[in-house]
């Protein structure tokens, strides 16, 4: 095949080396922002070997890691499902119960993931964490704003500035990579996702019965 | 196949829009939800763990660039070698998902991972990728057409790039 040269020949070159650095810049960003980052700042219930997920009862036992995106619809009728169940695990002090927010859906649920941990630092991480369930939108409509997650806060009673200022800053959004990098290396492929001492459940049978989720879990020894 | 050589220009103009467009829209999906995208790669079990990660990262960027050279009418046939590739390796991953009894989305337009058994949609996804694969078949045979950068051969470069726009 003749290549053309002169003046479209080098506007044909042009195009393509074009391309070819889009490409090659997108996929560098990509794979290099998905790293984790050892020093990315944390909210203060994380610690790394619990995945960076934000934990209640440390030294609990069973562990229930529940991995899940603030966006996704299916999370949503998990939460509606479980969230008094699993809230009353997390209150008490006998559950190790480890949240972790991927952000699978995209931008939006950056914002959430982080507004969550911000909201963990003032000691309302499970209020807010229902509360963006109970309002979720489409995703990535827009619905998701940094003034709407302190409209949020407010409506569960954090008025500290502090809470706003780590939302506007995004203070958390290393660690949101974090917990998306570790969720990679386990090998998280869905959300929502619920692990029982490291097993995951059925999610076709135990996930949206609550009568079997809690057998699950009490045979677990919850 | 005897068609008139205006014909098989439009065919060929046609098969790079549709190919390249359902690139460009597979890639820009997937490349917002980028850890989305890695994960669907993962739920196929068919490569180690880190590698279908950083593939997923990397596959809609790949996708965007092949997307825009058939869209802007570059590198036909290269670029159609690397579709049509992509559409077979896309063929045998959803085949063996399928065999083996995973229940997954593709993940072909982001989204992707498990989903419950009967909302599978293994026969839709294959013949789709089928039929790309077609049109990168046709780009092969014959990568010169209307509104391309890529000259005929035996032209005298009359026709200019305005098919960018039509993506």
């Amino acid at each position: 095949m003749a290549q053309q040269k002169g003046k479209d020949g080098g506007l044909r070159g042009l195009v393509i080396g074009m391309i070819v650095f889009v490409v090659a810049v997108g996929v560098l960003f990509t794979v290099l922002s998905s790293k984790s980052n050892d020093h990315a700042a944390t909210p203060s219930s994380v610690v790394k070997a619990n995945g960076y997920g934000i934990a209640f009862n440390n030294s609990g036992k069973p562990q229930v890691d529940i991995w899940e995106d603030f966006q996704c619809p299916i999370c949503q009728r998990f939460e509606s499902i479980n969230h008094a169940y699993i809230e009353s695990l997390a209150r008490g002090n006998k559950v190790k119960v480890v949240f972790h927010p991927l952000s699978f859906i995209g931008a939006e649920s950056v914002l959430a993931a982080n507004a969550a941990a911000c909201a963990a630092d003032q000691g309302k991480f499970l209020d807010y964490h229902y509360s963006l369930y109970l309002n979720q939108g489409t995703e990535n409509s827009g619905h998701i704003t940094n003034s709407w997650l302190e409209g949020l806060a407010a409506s569960v009673g954090i008025t500290s500035s502090k809470f706003t200022k780590c939302v506007e800053n995004g203070n958390y959004a290393g660690w949101v990579k974090n917990i998306a990098a570790d969720g990679a290396a386990k090998n998280v492929n869905a959300t929502p996702t619920v692990l029982v001492n490291g097993k995951e459940l059925d999610r076709n049978t135990q996930y949206m019965d609550p009568a079997a989720f809690q057998a699950a879990l009490v045979a677990a020894g919850a | 196949m005897k068609i008139s050589s205006g014909a098989k220009d439009w065919v060929t103009l046609f098969a790079r829009l549709v190919l390249g467009g359902v690139l460009i829209l597979a890639g820009v999906l997937k490349a917002k939800a980028p850890y989305e995208a890695a994960a669907a790669v993962r739920a196929y079990q068919l490569l180690p763990n880190s590698f279908a990660s950083i593939l997923g990262h990397s596959l809609p960027w790949l996708e965007i660039g092949a997307g825009l050279l058939l869209v802007i009418g570059i590198a036909v046939k290269k670029t159609a070698w690397f579709g049509g590739a992509l559409m077979v390796l896309f063929i045998a991953a959803i085949s063996q998902a399928w065999a083996r009894g995973l229940s997954i989305d593709c993940g072909c337009f982001g989204n992707g991972g498990a989903v419950a058994p009967g909302h599978t949609k293994y026969m839709q996804e294959i013949i789709r990728d089928i039929g790309l694969t077609l049109c990168a078949l046709y780009l092969i045979k014959f990568p010169h057409g209307k509104l391309g950068l890529d000259k005929k051969p035996e032209l005298d470069g009359k026709e200019q790039n305005n098919g960018a726009a039509k993506g």
